[in-house]
């Protein structure tokens, strides 16, 4: 095997150096033609910001706009293996997409209803512990104490460390033989854990793995918001002699509520979406452990059902949607801190 | 303005000498130039993918025009990211793979026939069979077999037993503390296979396509699995492949079910120690358990043309010609594909080399169909529920029917 080195290098830059030669001059040409057109031809007073922003623009329609469309037109074709190079589209097979998931298992024995409720569950219980977990050490660590620094650091570890690594150090250490938490037992005298063949358990260790990686984000979200609370309005709290309960209630949580919206919003649909932790925990493709992404990923690319996966994704894409919109009106999100900081005071 | 227009000339030029500097020998030789990219499933542990890459660089030290990039991937990854791959237009020009992906891969009109890439009558019949679909052979062979066998270390156990009450009799001994009487790898329904055939039964009717999982058969494997499991007790609560490998090879297992293509790599790891056997008898039924044999095979991109499809032809000719063919039976103690090389007095008169081929004897070709995809699909999910004891075992055959049949609906 080949170790990097310079020449190393300079053939991988060759290899991708054509495709990065082809974006910039078609970059270039579509500058100079939008200043030929905008800047000599209309001498348009915003010549630069649009030559600015014109590539941001095109890369944004190439690489999200046309992959949504591509969707769109996927979940309404027959494309599957069989029909993998000459699929057909339209609204028929688009109603029959639609259909089926509702209608029949989405993998090989679990329909969507079962799926969705586990997806829901699997959000409550990990956004609630998050939020508990990262609230508790945010508390914690917002208060003078030695080696506060330190203790922040080993905090944040597991959101430092890559998902995919994480999860699958912890795979192994769900092994039955070999899993450090099997060992654990066993010195105990306990019976070991089937994490990974058994449902429920192998629901537990997913949910665990994803509570470690989970608090430290929302515990930095929350210190970021908790230092950010000025100390008059709990030296005012103790003048009018009130407890600690009572100014978490009434000055930690109100304030807190501007940041903790947009990352329990964050969190929810990142947590709804997260693949990596219930795909690698769940080694043996327990279906009673996926989720509605990880079954759309078996669907699409271990079960080739492209364009039933299409509109898969589409139901998926509508529930969030919902739920942020839903969630928003509730909470009565602010996105401006001035109002509650104010309603506060 | 100017600046801008004059910035963005000067960056261009910067970037065009930059990368220019990369591709400085590929327009040398642009002319005759062939890269090839061969994408594989063998594995590094067993020192498959080194054999691969050690075939790759003899093929380019021979022949300076073509590049070949070897890159490993895991056995459903390959099968995965070659239909990805082929979609977005840009597939490897070919892999080295398992016999059953030629099911999805010609159901997507992705490879092509191989009866013009080689002379197939050099390759011995059952091989092609295994990757003949509609009357066209689909894969060139490269080595025949892949099939399990039964694995014992001569340690623990001296004469491997014949039937399975032998086994639970033997097993009951040895099992003990941290050490196991057998392992296999219990999540996978191709270790499942074998047992299902000694029970007489088959996953396909007559007709090779319609799935026949809901058997009396099925039932009584699944039942005798759980036995062994749960009530005699000679086989760990949970082993994935790794975990019985590693069982295997640390003494704390007897006996280990496992393929051919692992028997370079315990040859190794335990020299003299290791001794191969056939599955042991069905006592019951009096028959052998009869695991499913095939290959590993070539099969073609059918994106392929021109100075690529013959750079293609020469090396799988090259791979597979008799010295590589014996050099993979030294290296990874695997049956060659290759008659006149099958017929050479290196196999008859290997040990292990003997009792595999005396396994495959008993075995049965794997059916490359597409719908095998769906019965491996539906057997797997159930196949564990019954060794966790979460369905019994005429539950876990009746659904995995009927996860078959609605899997070959949906393909149709």
């Amino acid at each position: 095997m080949p170790s990097i080195s310079l020449p190393v290098i300079l053939a991988s830059l060759g290899q991708v150096g054509s495709t990065v030669l082809y974006i910039a001059l078609l970059t270039a040409v579509l500058e100079i033609s939008l200043y030929l057109f905008f800047g000599k031809l209309l001498k348009h007073k915003h010549t630069i910001p649009i030559m600015l922003l014109t590539p941001a623009a095109v890369g944004l329609v190439l690489l999200v706009i046309y992959p949504i469309l591509y969707e769109v037109a996927l979940a309404f074709s027959n494309m599957s293996l069989r029909h993998f190079q000459n699929p057909t589209y339209g609204i028929i097979q688009g109603v029959n997409n639609f259909r089926t998931i509702f209608s029949q298992p989405v993998l090989k024995q679990a329909n969507f209803f079962p799926i969705f409720l586990r997806t829901i569950l699997w959000t409550v219980i990990q956004i609630t512990c998050h939020v508990t977990f990262g609230l508790g050490l945010a508390l914690l660590l917002n208060r003078k104490m030695v080696l506060r620094g330190l203790y922040r650091t080993l905090l944040i570890i597991p959101w430092a460390v890559p998902q995919v690594v994480a999860t699958l150090a912890w795979r192994g250490e769900f092994n039955f033989e070999y899993g450090f938490i099997n060992i654990f037992l066993r010195d105990l005298g306990l019976k070991p854990i089937q994490w990974k063949l058994h449902p429920f358990w192998n629901f537990v260790a997913v949910n665990i793995t994803n509570i470690w990686l989970g608090i430290p984000f929302m515990m930095v979200i929350l210190l970021g918001g908790l230092q950010s609370i000025s100390h008059t309005y709990y030296e005012a709290a103790d003048m009018d002699g009130a407890g600690p309960f009572s100014k978490f209630k009434n000055i930690t949580l109100p304030l807190l509520k501007p940041i903790m919206t947009p990352a329990v919003v964050l969190g929810v649909i990142w947590t709804f979406n997260n693949f990596n932790v219930p795909y690698f925990i769940n080694e043996y493709e327990l279906e009673t452990s996926d989720i509605l992404v990880t079954a759309l990923f078996r669907a699409a690319f271990e079960y080739n059902r492209f364009g039933f996966a299409a509109a898969f994704a589409f139901i998926i894409f509508f529930i969030l949607l919902g739920f942020t919109l839903l969630y928003m009106k509730i909470t009565k999100f602010d996105p401006g801190l001035e109002a509650t900081r104010k309603k506060a005071a | 303005m100017k600046r801008v227009l004059l910035f963005i000339v000067v960056l261009l030029v910067c970037m065009t000498t930059a990368f220019a500097g990369g591709q400085k020998e590929a327009p040398a030789k642009a002319a005759e130039a062939v890269k090839l990219a061969l994408w594989t499933q063998e594995g590094e542990s067993e020192g498959a993918f080194q054999f691969v890459v050690s075939l790759a660089e003899a093929f380019q030290a021979a022949h300076a025009n073509v590049t070949i990039e070897v890159l490993n991937k895991e056995t459903e990854a390959l099968r995965e990211d070659f239909q990805t791959a082929s979609l977005a237009g840009d597939p490897p020009a070919f892999v080295w793979t398992v016999n059953d992906h030629a099911g999805p891969f010609t159901t997507a009109n992705l490879i092509m026939p191989v009866e013009s890439l080689a002379d197939l009558s050099k390759y011995v019949e059952g091989a092609l069979g295994a990757v003949t679909i509609n009357g066209k052979v689909w894969g060139v062979p490269i080595s025949s077999g892949n099939h399990l066998m039964l694995l014992y270390n001569k340690d623990l156990i001296a004469t491997p037993p014949a039937t399975t009450d032998d086994l639970i009799k033997v097993g009951k001994q040895l099992t003990k503390g941290d050490t196991y009487g057998i392992v296999w790898n219990q999540m996978e329904p191709f270790w499942l296979v074998p047992w299902l055939g000694g029970f007489g039964g088959q996953v396909f009717d007559k007709d090779g396509v319609t799935p026949t999982l809901n058997t009396k058969a099925m039932v009584d494997t699944l039942r005798f699995l759980q036995e062994l499991k749960f009530t005699q007790k000679i086989m760990p609560a949970e082993s994935d492949y790794g975990t019985a490998d590693t069982l295997f090879k640390e003494g704390k297992a007897a006996m280990l079910i496992n393929g051919d293509w692992s028997l370079g790599d315990y040859k190794n790891t335990m020299g003299a120690r290791l001794g191969v056997a056939r599955i042991p008898k069905i006592s019951s039924t009096g028959k052998w358990p009869a695991p499913y044999t095939s290959g590993k095979y070539f099969m073609v991109s059918n994106k392929v043309t021109g100075a690529k499809l013959d750079a293609v032809k020469e090396f799988i000719a090259f791979a597979t010609n008799q010295a590589n063919q014996l050099a993979m039976v030294e290296k990874l103690t695997r049956l060659p594909a290759l008659k006149t090389a099958l017929d050479t007095d290196r196999i008859k008169n290997d040990p292990i080399l003997k009792s595999s081929s005396d396994q495959m004897v008993v075995g049965t070709g794997m059916p490359p169909v597409i719908e095998m995809r769906c019965n491996w699909d539906a057997m797997k999910p159930e196949l564990i529920a019954a060794l966790s004891k979460t369905k019994t075992p005429e539950d876990a055959a009746a659904a995995m029917q009927k996860a078959a049949e609605a899997c070959v609906k949906t393909i149709k």
